[in-house]
């Protein structure tokens, strides 16, 4: 049997037009789908039933056990931490919401270590954005800042930019200029345009020079800045100048780099200012598949895209203070629930040997680096393959995704349901 | 009125305790019934410190509270703060005089981030390092400290007087990443070295008797000027953003 548009749960770009075949319940073919979305349909190495960890090893448990632990650890702490949310739909991150207000604890996601900073400097000047679908049809200048997608959003360049057709375009490969901004010669850097490349930890420097250029004033900016010359800089201003429609993309080379969410401002302060000269706008490469859906849910549910505080009883935000890698560093909370992502592999060694000192559970349907620190971890049906819910793109459009099999196992909403209800229960909240 | 406040051990000693009701006014107006939070749960004063207040006092301005012990984790003690002092003799937590108005506060340690956070009058004295955002504001907020002075003795960590409004900050030190960013009107005295000063800076004056290292492209040099009988360079910017600040920097370094 074969599935027609479906959506792909890897990335943020969350491509709505593979083709998966399916037989006797399993995959056995994807059509449109690029390497990692391959790889995700594709994978083997699922949890069939919960886990506890026993002494040096591990012993299945069942779900009614693994959920009356995580009931218990979350009631008993004093700060618990639920992290993660970017691997799972809308409807389950609803429920953890809940629970965290329920429970007094604090609510991240991903964000904080992807594209926190670009949030905070939303915050700060606003976000002049569009869907890709405008940028598919209008761009005529693109500019990939501090991001590679031919390698980390494969399909990005193909369905909206480089290779893909615009409706208002005639020769949409041949009149799109395409400039890249990076440290190193990347192999989207490869096939731009126009690669300009600065010094490491430069961006900030660069983008105020642009700014200035922008302006009129690049008579006072020096003969080169962060490794750039100024020569390059005006080429690279005249080229946006000249575009009827310009779009910035960016990544964590910006983000999460030296000054973080103050390059993202300045970012946007030069798509305001070119915008005075043509039309330009700014979009986040977002990563992790539904990490755009936990702002939106979290926002609107708490008014705060991230990292909340909720031990007050109010939501509390201050990322740098509520956000998991420094509660995480500092110690600052005793029982973490994590759900959909991996910060074992990810969070710095400190991050990792605290999550070792308390109790933890992982919500993932296969086995991660993080399963090394929980004492308890409970599989669940992978949202888009055999579960479904509601995704957002990374230009901020909710798609729906669907199941392509029939499910297993329970899903996140079911399993966040169930302790959700055993809450409840046991706090006689209504 | 004098009010010592010891810190007690604690089963769970990294938790933050929140405690933004330790300031003079509230033990003027009479704390029975303080409460502080470890988390989410509510505890008694008492059960996080040992308390003992001697005499009485007819103002806020007579109230001296003391701070004993290992207060590094115990966050925005003085919050609100509108007179009195408060001598904590070790370190502090986070958000040690939020938007304080008047009174004092002198720390003999280190003090943790968002020291004297959209701070509106008063003084602040901190004898070893700040952390990052020391005189900063709150996210997303276009205007931070407003006034007062905020003093470190020791080195300050990044984006110190991040969108510094007005008051006056003074560095002894050096000061981290960004010191100054987006700052509006004030003064940002930075005595050691500092990276990347007032970038997107639109008003106010910094001087930095040291070297500021990867200076911001966008400021113009003006000349040399004489100030207190130091040779500076002084800049006009950030013109990136239409900026009418002043810089006076002994020495600089672009990253080129």
């Amino acid at each position: 049997m074969k599935h027609y548009d479906v959506v792909c749960p890897f990335c943020g770009c969350l491509c709505d037009d593979l083709e998966i075949t399916v037989e006797n319940n399993r995959i056995i073919g994807v059509d449109n789908g690029c390497t990692l979305g391959n790889a995700k349909f594709m994978g083997k190495e699922r949890l069939s039933s919960p886990i506890r960890r026993n002494g040096d090893g591990w012993e299945t448990i069942s779900y009614e056990e693994a959920v009356g632990y995580t009931v218990d650890m979350l009631l008993e702490a004093d700060r618990p931490l639920l992290y993660g949310w970017s691997g799972t739909h809308g409807e389950a991150q609803c429920t953890g919401v809940h629970m965290c207000e329920l429970v007094g604890g604090i609510i991240d996601s991903t964000t904080s270590v992807c594209h926190g900073p670009s949030i905070l400097a939303i915050q700060e000047v606003g976000h002049p954005g569009c869907t890709l679908g405008r940028v598919k049809n209008r761009a005529d200048v693109v500019i990939y800042w501090g991001c590679n997608p031919l390698e980390a959003h494969p399909r990005h360049m193909s369905r909206y930019t480089t290779y893909a057709d615009g409706y208002f375009l005639d020769n949409a490969f041949r009149e799109r200029k395409v400039i890249v901004v990076d440290v190193r010669k990347t192999e989207t850097a490869r096939v731009a345009d126009e690669f300009v490349r600065i010094k490491p930890g430069g961006d900030y420097a660069v983008l105020s020079a642009l700014r200035a250029i922008v302006r009129g004033k690049g008579d006072m900016v020096p003969a080169s800045v962060a490794g750039v010359s100024r020569s390059q800089l005006e080429r690279m201003v005249a080229m946006c100048k000249d575009a009827k429609f310009g779009a910035v993309f960016f990544g964590l080379g910006l983000t999460m780099t030296k000054g973080k969410y103050k390059n993202i401002r300045n970012a946007i302060e030069l798509v305001d200012e070119l915008s005075r000269h043509t039309k330009f706008t700014i979009t986040p490469m977002r990563g992790h598949w539904n990490v755009y859906g936990s702002n939106e849910v979290f926002t609107w549910m708490t008014g705060y895209p991230y990292a909340i505080d909720f031990c007050r009883g109010i939501a509390f935000y201050n990322p740098g203070e509520t956000s998991a890698i420094d509660i995480l560093a500092r110690k600052e909370c005793d029982a973490c629930l994590i759900v959909g992502s991996d910060p074992g592999a990810h969070f710095p060694r400190g991050c990792a040997e605290h999550l070792a000192d308390i109790p933890v559970v992982v919500i993932d349907p296969v086995p991660t680096m993080t399963t090394a620190f929980a004492n308890v971890q409970i599989p669940v049906a992978v949202s888009g393959i055999d579960a479904e819910g509601t995704a957002y793109r990374m230009d901020g459009v909710p798609i729906r995704v669907k199941k392509v099999i029939e499910p297993t196992l329970p899903s996140d909403s079911e399993v966040l349901g169930d302790i959700f209800a055993r809450m409840k229960e046991a706090t006689g909240y209504d | 009125m004098k009010v010592t406040l010891e810190v007690k051990p604690r089963r769970k000693p990294y938790l933050p305790i929140e405690a933004e009701g330790i300031m003079p006014r509230t033990f003027f107006e009479g704390a029975d019934g303080l409460t502080v939070y470890r988390g989410n749960k509510e505890l008694a004063l008492e059960e996080i410190f040992s308390v003992a207040i001697e005499g009485e006092a007819a103002s806020v301005d007579e109230v001296a509270i003391e701070i004993l012990g290992d207060s590094s984790r115990i966050k925005r003690i003085g919050e609100y703060m509108d007179g009195g002092r408060i001598h904590i003799a070790g370190d502090i937590g986070m958000h040690c005089g939020n938007f304080m108005s008047a009174g004092e506060i002198v720390i003999d340690g280190n003090a943790d981030a968002w020291l004297g956070r959209e701070m509106r009058g008063g003084a602040i004295r901190c004898h070893g390092n700040a952390g990052d955002y020391c005189g900063a504001g709150y996210r997303g907020e276009k205007r931070g400290m407003r006034g007062g002075t905020v003093e470190v003795l020791g080195d300050a960590g990044d984006f110190a007087a991040e969108t510094l409004a007005g008051g006056t900050v003074i560095i002894h030190g050096n000061a981290g990443d960004l010191a100054g960013v987006d700052m509006k009107d004030g003064v940002l005295t930075i005595m050691g070295e500092t990276w990347r000063a007032c970038a997107n800076m639109s008003g106010g004056t910094c001087y930095v008797h040291g070297t500021v290292h990867d200076m911001i492209p966008t400021f113009r040099n003006v000349g040399r000027e004489t100030v207190g009988g130091e040779v500076f360079t002084r800049f006009a910017g950030d013109i990136a953003n239409r900026g009418k600040g002043t810089l006076f920097i002994r020495n600089y370094k672009y990253m080129d």
